[in-house]
């Protein structure tokens, strides 16, 4: 592990005068950093492969042919049941995903890093699918009759009509889920991978008198990544919101 | 659009068309034949099968049996292109169902880009035009949520139009809007048919169907009553049933 006392962001706060273990919180803010860049990138890269394979298995569950829906509705009930930590389990140790697909070979990531991706970008796609489903039924059956009266194939009306419609109204449950994928990285402590909570756990362990600060500091990173980007997710549902009357 | 040689063929012909679902009959043995810029209004009470004549006309809605012709094409054939077909028939809604997330000139050119290939400057100049057309050139930038019952409706009528169909069907056009708003939809209408346009209309709009329409059908539980000129129709109904539904439809229409 790199140095624990950071000296860019710690020496940049100016830690002097702080209480003892917020001190202690605040020299090694650098290395929380760390964690926060990898918990940061895990919960992108996870709602990338979650939409990338939740957006398409949505589609399905409405348009697909009966077999097609049977097959994704089963592997979405089986990930939506089962407990994160078992999916990472599976996902690291039971059928390590870097054993066929070994990526960390290639990419400057860790083999946790990769099974930790893989278990919440499938767990989110089954969740991603059900939110997409219900936001491509929701869109009224007329649109769909309009563009194919007007001579759309159902694909084309299915891509000019309805899921531009549906990706605006899927903006909230997007949000739920960003939340739910940023806190759930946490888990990945199960499988050793050095995000933010696994680096404070390293933390309080050294210095046990700070449990209670490297925690709170700890919660503050959740807090002000949650509340940002739902923020962020807000603006973009008005900017891109279908007019309605003045 | 009128090609000489196709002058004395019906655009569109309709033989002994049924369709059913389940046990419930909606059309039974229906046939009518349209010429070019003929004006076919299609009354009847609610369930007599009007909107469903209409919808397999653009195979929205498949029939049981019958044939239906538009042009060469023949509609029914399970091998014809029903993207092609529908092409060449224009529809307008009764839930108007214009594209929520579309400004009303992006409804107009979105079938001109996606269908007819036009590049979007073409689509957008043609769009326009539509728009003009039905009195909407200032509400090019306006989304559906933004326009009124009549003006979405208009739009509608744009959107269908802009395709250059052979046929027009309007599916009771004007059943969804308030009363003081049917009037500019109608208008447009007139003038559609004043211009030549082909249009087969499921409408109880009288004073529509007394001006403009060249023939009227009366349909009940599927099955044609009565067809014939409007004022033979209206003014001396052959059947009872048709001077019974005529006089509530007028009276209620006129209160």
């Amino acid at each position: 592990m790199s140095g624990v006392v950071g000296a860019t962001l710690a020496g940049a706060l100016g830690c002097a005068g702080l209480p003892a273990d917020w001190q202690f919180v605040c020299q090694n803010a650098d290395y929380l950093a760390g964690g926060l860049v990898l918990t940061v990138a895990l919960t992108i890269a996870s709602l990338l492969l979650g939409f990338a394979a939740g957006f398409p298995a949505g589609a399905i569950e409405v348009y697909g042919s009966r077999y097609a829906k049977l097959a994704v509705e089963s592997v979405g009930v089986v990930l939506r049941g089962t407990p994160i930590v078992v999916i990472f389990i599976f996902t690291f140790f039971v059928f390590p995903v870097t054993t066929w697909f070994p990526i960390h070979r290639v990419l400057p990531v860790s083999d946790a890093f990769i099974a930790a991706v893989v278990g919440l970008g499938l767990r989110s796609a089954a969740y991603q699918a059900q939110m997409f489903r219900g936001s491509l039924q929701s869109v009224d059956a007329g649109q769909m009759e309009a563009a194919r009266a007007v001579g759309l194939s159902k694909v084309e009306a299915i891509r000019h009509v309805v899921v531009p419609q549906a990706l605006r109204r899927s903006v909230p449950g997007f949000q739920n889920e960003f939340t739910i994928v940023l806190k759930d990285t946490s888990v990945a402590i199960a499988i050793g991978l050095a995000e933010l909570l696994t680096r404070g756990q390293e933390l309080f362990v050294q210095e046990t008198t700070a449990v209670t600060e490297v925690i709170l500091a700890i919660s503050a990173v959740y807090f002000v990544l949650t509340f940002g980007t739902n923020r962020a997710l807000d603006r973009l549902n008005e900017r891109y919101a279908i007019p309605e009357e003045a | 659009m009128n090609e000489a040689t196709n002058d004395t063929d019906p655009l569109l012909s309709v033989e002994s068309v049924s369709k059913s679902y389940g046990d419930e009959q909606v059309l039974s043995d229906v046939s009518f034949e349209m010429d070019r810029s003929d004006v076919t209004v299609l009354m009847g009470p609610s369930g007599s099968g009007k909107s469903t004549m209409l919808r397999c006309v653009n195979r929205l809605t498949e029939v049981d049996s019958g044939e239906i012709r538009l042009g060469d094409m023949v509609v029914t054939d399970p091998s014809t292109n029903v993207d092609e077909l529908r092409r060449s028939v224009g529809m307008v809604f009764q839930d108007i169902n214009l594209f929520a997330h579309l400004t009303a000139l992006l409804n107009v050119t979105l079938g001109l880009r996606k269908v007819r290939g036009m590049d979007a400057e073409t689509a957008r100049s043609l769009g326009v035009e539509h728009l003009e057309r039905v009195g909407l050139g200032d509400q090019l930038d306006s989304y559906p949520g933004e326009l009124s019952g009549g003006q979405k409706q208009r739009v509608g009528i744009a959107r269908a139009l802009a395709m250059e169909p052979e046929l027009m069907l309007f599916d009771e056009p004007t059943s969804a809007l308030d009363p003081e708003l049917i009037g500019e939809v109608v208008e447009v209408m007139r003038d559609l048919a004043a211009g030549g346009t082909t249009m087969l209309v499921v409408t109880h709009e009288m004073g529509f169907a007394r001006e403009a329409a060249t023939d009227a059908i009366f349909l009940e539980d599927g099955r044609i009553v009565e067809d014939g000129p409007p004022e033979q129709l209206f003014e001396n109904p052959q059947k009872d049933r048709t001077a019974q539904f005529l006089e509530r439809i007028t009276s209620m229409y006129d209160s």
